[in-house]
């Protein structure tokens, strides 16, 4: 309410401001239209006077102007984006000023250090792309949508859960350190630093810990909605993100929200109407199928008279008038649905040049394919921006967001519960009163609340002392609280109910004092300055209760509860923060006559975090830029529009310091006469003398655009050293500590990026453009502790999957260390015989191998298979990546415009381990047991003798226990994770401003759009992008949905 | 003003081409330009053995040696170098190349006659001691205490009559050096259980409950024996520390056709018991042995040594050694049917005629019914 009546005053005062306008007229009134070359009405070009080009008025939403002058005065229109027209003023009341759209890229404004820059005298390597490429895609999370479009951003969308983020790299690994194990290892996110209206924040904050995170782990990036953003740009090189200092040593993605530009307020509304189809999931025999299969297996492969007994003891085999004997449940249906979906976007903008405000209301609600798993988004965003008179410039902004979801009694990302329960035999009963799985209970009648609330005041105030020299301020505040509650029904849980929840605060405020200055001297020789610091605190601390059994289903606590098993407190490890950060930059650019430009730039970053050894980090970076098409030889060569070469060199310093790692823990270790002791934890060593990682990073670039634009290239060839990567290194026993952190470890990637624009028309009705982008990324392994010689194994530690790391100086960081499968024994004489011994291939526990089952390289050459046996194979991180566009769009004057947008991304050369072929197959080691039986009909797998196949034979379930014909840990289940997504393909057709007025509008679009359509791929799992950023393609993890939607565009 | 126009048009192609140039070579030559390391296999500087002294038995093939590779790369290439003996002497009687029987196919105990089995092997010349491609040592069976001399009879081992040597290890990655390895190895023991000889020097051992007297010795026991009752105490026989009513000698005999193995049975005076005495044997698979050759004095087979071929599990084995049974029936007190046996784990690893003998030393067993 308060709101109302507070924006209803600017927009009183903003009339009041244009009437004043009024009030100075004079001489002449000149008004008239601006449209751009195709006769379109062009809002929110500003129209300046004379030498001064102060600016009077802008343009009105149809392109209206009116402005009163003296004769003479020469009046100039400008518009981001279009070639600027001057004129001398006449006394005309129907002018019509043509302005010409800018195609070239070097007409763009960048942002570097928080400070627009023309992009020609920027020397970095990014790549913008402008809001209307996200449009019309409904999204949970705005990441997701940038898949395919920059090329060296690899975004693989590898969960489908609502709310949670995929992964994000750019330009490789900066990382060694995998969490967790089996399907759930996790490389530890290093997505890139986020910069939103001038604000940076911290991407990873809701999953640092990758899967086992507690709390909501709703991504901050969930919470902007798509249809708010105005422009979204990739910093990829040193040069770029040095002056965003230690957090950007992973990438800047700089996104700018919408800003009011219309002189009279108007209203515009985006509404989207989707639905989520789950994909295809595992194919299941049923009932009778099953029941006649698991016989079949059994009477096939039995070894005595026990195992054909054992039928009689399993009464959904075999007892007819058993309850069990005639079901088909089909258990994956019961967790998996179709769901519809919607959102809403109201955006209201207005203003001129003197004061504009918008506010931007969202809401977004998508019902999870999984049952009971969804996320709801409430967004407000208000900005208003405010400029007197030329020197003085203010900007407020308040985005409030909530953030609301279910996560069931998964993990989010990981819905394990379900996938076990997907795999139960069709012959137990479904759910139902008297009897209900408890793992069914607990994924659907689990209640699971969550949410993520946020508020964040934006003010930027700042005066230009002088020409060209201007200092900025600017203040932002984010308040953040995440909120769990959990409660579990008894029967979900072992006949016990119990609750949990979680409560975390996070508080940030952030300030900016900027001083710069731009000066061109003679014409020819143009500088510019920017200073600034930063000063950053923030404050985290999460707390989670659990009560366990609790009375009944019916009394959520708080009393009641078992005191024993309970427990709650303070969560240290990543729930506590507390950090004051302090920075300093200095940036210098200098050019001469556009063609040749120098960038400097240093900055320096300190954190009460670091240890004293190194509390500040030090960020330098330099780079030059040639823009050969200023040149005078180049500028008669009319065929060539922008010819230009980049290089640069800069230093990302990121500290691994934390209180911990530097000082070490220190635990109460009980009394000693009479006082508390207090002593070190011997968990680690401290290491006070933890070095920084270091990100070195070289570019070269050449931007290129031929034809009037009608061809543009963009190439970046990089090499990009991490060095003093934090390494976990286990110390020997005899110690007392177990590990000490250190930095001895170090990556280079190198690799190329390109990226082509074609444009065959771009005049007339039929405009057309495509697209395509590609990334070459390789990653090597420079250097490890040196006492480790050259390789480091990390060991998977569960049994089941064994599916190990290697770590090899020289070799693609991330390796698999597992058994190599070289096909099946198609009879038993082709097991090789050990000479010496007598004895066949076999395995440590005596058992040899036979026909049908999995050749497995005998590395050493013993004749047993044992860890000997490892060898490094396959690379998880995919070589290429990119995408490709294509936009068509059609004009008629009265029919309207159709427009059609297709991307696509790809992603090449990579290793997935498909587990969750591994583990179907598995389904069949146990005909008597409780799982589902699955149709091997597709499957390439041994049958007899003599059949050369790929699989091993299945239906033996003896062989299970002795030779594990489906063990984790062969290559057999690493495949090529190449694809080419159809990531989405939207039609729209535009009412012609006449049909739109009819009904009241100034505009009106619909448009239908699918998403996620389809996945080309050799590969013989479900979607090779459905996998952990490791390559692990685990049957745990959440589908990713097929959308389809409806949406509409209205402007009032 | 044309001049200039072709001069930028030479630049221009100039520039196109440099650029072109330059791109290439930076997609080729990226590991040598950003001086990357070479890929390359893994050796690990803790490659290390479990043990590194040696003392296996002449005669037989033995195995020997763990490697802790320490997950380097596979295969590795395994090299002893520097054979000396403990004063610096090279030696190099170890590798003398005799022939071996190789494995060519799986020998599992279905075979129906020697020529089948003697089909599954082949005869190779192999050094008498060599490393294979897994590090693991192998002493060859053709190895003898002529070609080697065993450690000494009267147990003092000299360290100059010692064997040492290393080990060189290598792959792509780089190679090193173990060192320091030991062996020593013992004679040729024929047969096994070898309880009634001296390791050291292949005579008869002495009976440990009472070593001094020369008069006694020790013996191979049966591994079993069950319900066997002396013919005139009617008591229990038994093999124990201090009673030897049974006990067995393993011992060559002359006149075979060189891969015989005979079973005798002796009674008290040392005369053969009719093997036909032991009614519930099942002849047939007593071993695997071929053209059975029955007699009052002894049961014969054509074999193929070493016994057992291979520590496959067939039904002539127990664990890695060859196993027989024996067995006979009679009526006892009150009518029941006394099933009484004996048996032995044994293995014989030297080709020959040999016999085993099952000797009732004291009190010869009682076959007639009650």
């Amino acid at each position: 309410m308060q709101l109302k009546i507070f924006y209803s005053r600017f927009i009183l005062l903003a009339l009041c401001m244009l009437l004043s306008v009024g009030a100075f007229a004079q001489a002449i009134i000149m008004s008239g239209k601006v449209t751009d070359d195709k006769g379109r009405a062009l809002a929110g070009v500003t129209v300046r006077f004379g030498k001064t080009s102060r600016e009077v008025t802008s343009t009105n939403s149809s392109g209206a102007f009116s402005v009163t002058v003296s004769a003479g005065t020469s009046i100039a229109f400008r518009l981001i984006g279009y070639e600027g027209v001057s004129m001398t003023a006449r006394a005309d009341r129907t002018v019509t000023v043509r302005m010409k759209e800018l195609d070239n890229q070097m007409d763009e404004v960048v942002v570097r250090g928080y400070v627009k820059r023309p992009r020609e005298t920027t020397t970095g390597a990014s790549t913008k792309i402008s809001g209307k490429e996200i449009q019309d895609i409904p999204a949970a999370n705005v990441e997701n949508l940038l898949q395919g479009k920059v090329a060296g951003l690899n975004i693989q969308v590898n969960t489908g859960a609502p709310g949670f983020r995929g992964s994000t790299q750019i330009r490789g690994l900066s990382t060694i350190s995998v969490s967790g194990s089996g399907d759930q290892s996790f490389l530890t996110p290093t997505s890139p630093l986020y910069v939103i209206d001038g604000v940076p924040m911290d991407a990873d904050r809701a999953n640092e810990l990758g899967l086992s995170q507690q709390g909501p782990g709703i991504s901050p990036l969930s919470l902007i909605p798509p249809e708010d953003i105005e422009s979204i740009e990739v910093l990829k090189d040193a040069q770029a993100t040095s002056l965003y200092g230690s957090l950007a040593a992973y990438g800047v993605i700089i996104i700018n929200t919408k800003r009011g530009n219309s002189e009279v307020p108007r209203v515009r509304y985006t509404g989207n109407f989707f639905l989520k189809t789950p994909p295809k999931l595992r194919e299941t025999l049923g009932g009778n199928l099953e029941r006649r299969l698991k016989l079949m297996q059994i009477y096939g492969n039995a070894l005595s008279q026990l195992d054909l007994d054992q039928i009689s003891q399993t009464p959904m085999l075999s007892d007819s008038l058993n309850a069990y004997y005639n079901n088909s449940t089909n258990w994956q249906d019961l967790f998996y649905a179709t769901t519809y979906n919607q959102t809403h976007n109201v955006a209201i903008d207005g203003g001129n040049q003197k004061l504009n405000y918008k506010a931007n209301l969202n809401y977004y609600n998508e019902n999870g394919i999984i049952k009971n798993t969804g996320f709801d988004r409430y967004m407000a965003n208000m900005r208003f921006e405010y400029y007197p008179n030329e020197k003085f410039r203010f900007t407020a902004q308040v985005n409030a967001s909530l953030g609301s979801k279910s996560k069931g009694n998964g993990l989010g990302i990981l819905q394990s519960g379900v996938a076990t329960n997907g795999t139960f035999s069709t012959l137990l009963p479904g759910p139902s009163f008297y009897l209900a799985s408890s793992g069914y209970n607990s994924a659907l009648q689990t209640k699971n609340d969550n949410s993520s609330k946020s508020i964040k005041p934006f003010i930027e105030a700042s005066y230009e002392f002088l020409s060209g020299l201007r200092a900025t301020t600017t203040v932002s505040y984010e308040s953040t609280s995440d909120n769990e509650n959990t409660f579990t029904p008894a029967a979900a849980n072992g006949q016990f109910a119990q609750v949990y929840a979680y409560y975390g605060r996070y508080n940030s405020l952030y300030n900016r004092n900027s001083i710069n200055y731009s000066h061109t001297f003679n014409e020819k020789h143009t500088v510019f300055f920017n200073l600034f610091n930063e000063i950053r605190t923030l404050e985290k601390q999460a707390n989670a209760a659990l009560q366990a059994r609790t009375p009944n289903d019916q009394f959520e606590g708080p009393l009641g509860f078992d005191g024993y098993f309970s427990k709650g407190g303070g969560l240290l490890r990543r729930g506590f923060g507390k950090e004051r950060g302090l920075s300093f930059a200095i940036a210098g650019t200098y050019d001469y006559m556009k063609r040749y430009v120098v960038d400097l730039s240093y900055r320096r970053d300190g954190s009460s975090q670091n240890g004293f050894g190194n509390l500040y980090t030090k960020n330098p970076a330099v780079g030059f830029r040639w823009n050969a098409y200023h040149e005078e030889f180049l500028k008669e060569v009319d065929w060539i529009n922008l010819l230009s070469l980049r290089t640069s060199w800069g230093v990302n310093v990121m500290p691994n310091s934390t209180l911990e790692r530097v000082y070490g823990k220190y635990d109460i270790t009980g009394s000693y006469n009479d006082k508390i002791g207090i002593g070190i934890n011997y968990e680690q060593i401290p290491n006070p003398n933890l070095k920084p990682t270091t990100t070195t990073q070289y570019n070269l670039g050449l931007d290129l655009a031929l034809f009037n634009n009608r061809f543009e290239m963009t190439y970046d060839t990089y090499y990009k050293k991490v060095d003093n990567i934090l390494f976990e290194e286990r110390l020997s026993s005899s110690l007392g500590f177990e590990k000490v952190n250190s930095n001895s470890a170090a990556i280079a990637n190198y690799g190329h990026e390109l990226s082509l624009m074609f444009r065959p028309w771009t005049e007339g009705r039929f405009t057309m453009s495509i697209g395509a982008n590609g990334a070459y990324n390789k990653d090597v392994l420079l250097k490890l502790p040196e006492h480790y010689g050259g390789q480091f194994v990390r060991w998977e530690n569960i049994d089941k999957y064994k599916q190990h790391i290697v770590f090899r100086v020289g070799t693609s960081t991330m390796s698999n260390y597992m058994l190599l499968n070289r096909g099946v024994y198609s009879t038993d004489a082709d097991v090789p015989v050990d000479p010496a011994t007598g004895r066949r291939y076999r395995m440590a526990n005596g058992t040899e191998f036979q026909a049908g089952d999995p050749i497995i390289a005998d590395l050493d050459g013993n004749y047993i298979l044992d860890e000997n046996d490892y060898a490094r194979t396959g690379n998880s991180q995919p070589l290429i990546t990119g995408g490709m566009q294509l936009n068509f769009n059609y004009n008629h004057e009265t029919l309207g415009s159709f427009g059609l947008n297709i991307y696509a991304s790809y992603t090449a050369k990579r290793t997935i381990l498909n587990n969750a072929l591994a583990e179907r197959l598995q389904l069949m080691s146990d005909p008597y047991g409780d799982k589902a039986v699955v149709p091997l009909d597709d499957i390439n797998m041994w049958m007899k003798p003599g059949d050369v196949a790929k699989y091993p034979y299945a239906y033996d379930f003896k062989r299970y226990a002795n030779i594990n014909p489906f063990r984790m840990d062969q290559d057999l289940w690493a495949e090529d994770g190449s694809y080419f997504k159809l990531n989405s393909v939207t039609l729209s057709y535009m009412f012609t401003k006449n049909a739109a007025r009819r009904y009241g509008m100034e505009r009106l679009r619909v448009f239908v759009s699918a998403e996620n359509l389809n996945t080309f791929s050799k590969y013989s799992g479900p979607n090779p992008e459905n996998v952990t950023s490791m390559g692990r393609d685990g049957s745990g993890g959440y589908p990713v949905p097929r959308q389809y939607n409806v949406g509409v565009n209205i402007d009032f | 003003m044309k001049i200039s126009k072709r001069n930028s048009t030479i630049y221009r192609h100039a520039c196109s081409w440099g650029l072109l140039i330059s791109l290439c070579a930076g997609l080729n030559g990226c590991k040598k330009l950003y001086n990357l390391p070479d890929e390359k296999e893994f050796l690990s500087v803790n490659l290390t053995y479990d043990g590194k002294s040696f003392y296996p038995i002449l005669g037989r093939t033995s195995l020997m040696g763990t490697v802790n590779t320490d997950h380097s790369t596979t295969p590795l290439h395994f090299e002893i170098i520097n054979p000396r003996f403990g004063d610096g002497r090279p030696y190099t009687d170890l590798f003398q190349v005799k022939p071996v029987y190789q494995w060519i196919t799986r020998y599992d105990g279905t075979e129906k006659n020697l020529e089948e089995i003697e089909a599954k092997r082949k005869l190779v010349n192999r050094p008498l001691f060599e490393v294979d491609s897994t590090g693991t040592f192998i002493l060859w069976n053709s190895s003898t205490n002529e070609l080697i001399p065993p450690r000494s009879k009267d147990s003092i081992d000299l360290v100059q009559n010692v064997r040492y040597f290393d080990l060189k290890v290598s792959n792509s990655g780089g190679s090193t050096v173990v060192k320091d390895f030991m062996i020593l190895p013992w004679r040729v023991q024929d047969y096994e259980p070898y309880s009634d000889k001296n390791p050291y020097n292949g005579e008869v051992a002495p009976d440990p409950q009472d070593p001094k007297n020369p008069k006694k010795q020790s013996y191979i026991w049966p591994a079993y024996m069950t319900n066997i009752y002396g013919e005139s105490s009617n008591q229990l026989l038994r093999t124990n520390d201090e009673f030897k009513d049974l006990v067995v000698y393993i011992r060559r005999f002359d006149g075979g056709n060189g891969h015989n193995l005979r079973f005798v049975f002796w009674d008290k005076d040392k005369k053969p018991i009719n093997p036909e005495n032991f009614n519930e044997t099942n002849w047939a698979e007593l071993v695997h042995g071929f053209n059975i050759k029955k007699t009052p004095t002894y049961v014969q087979y054509d074999v193929a040594y070493p016994i057992p071929l291979t520590n496959y599990p067939t039904k002539y084995t127990n664990g890695s050694s060859a196993k027989i049974d024996f067995g006979y029936s009679r009526i006892g007190f009150g009518g029941t049917l006394v099933t009484a046996g004996f048996g032995l784990n044994f293995k014989i690893f030297t080709k020959g005629d040999w016999e085993i003998v099952f000797h009732f030393q004291r009190e010869n067993p009682r076959f007639d019914n009650e």
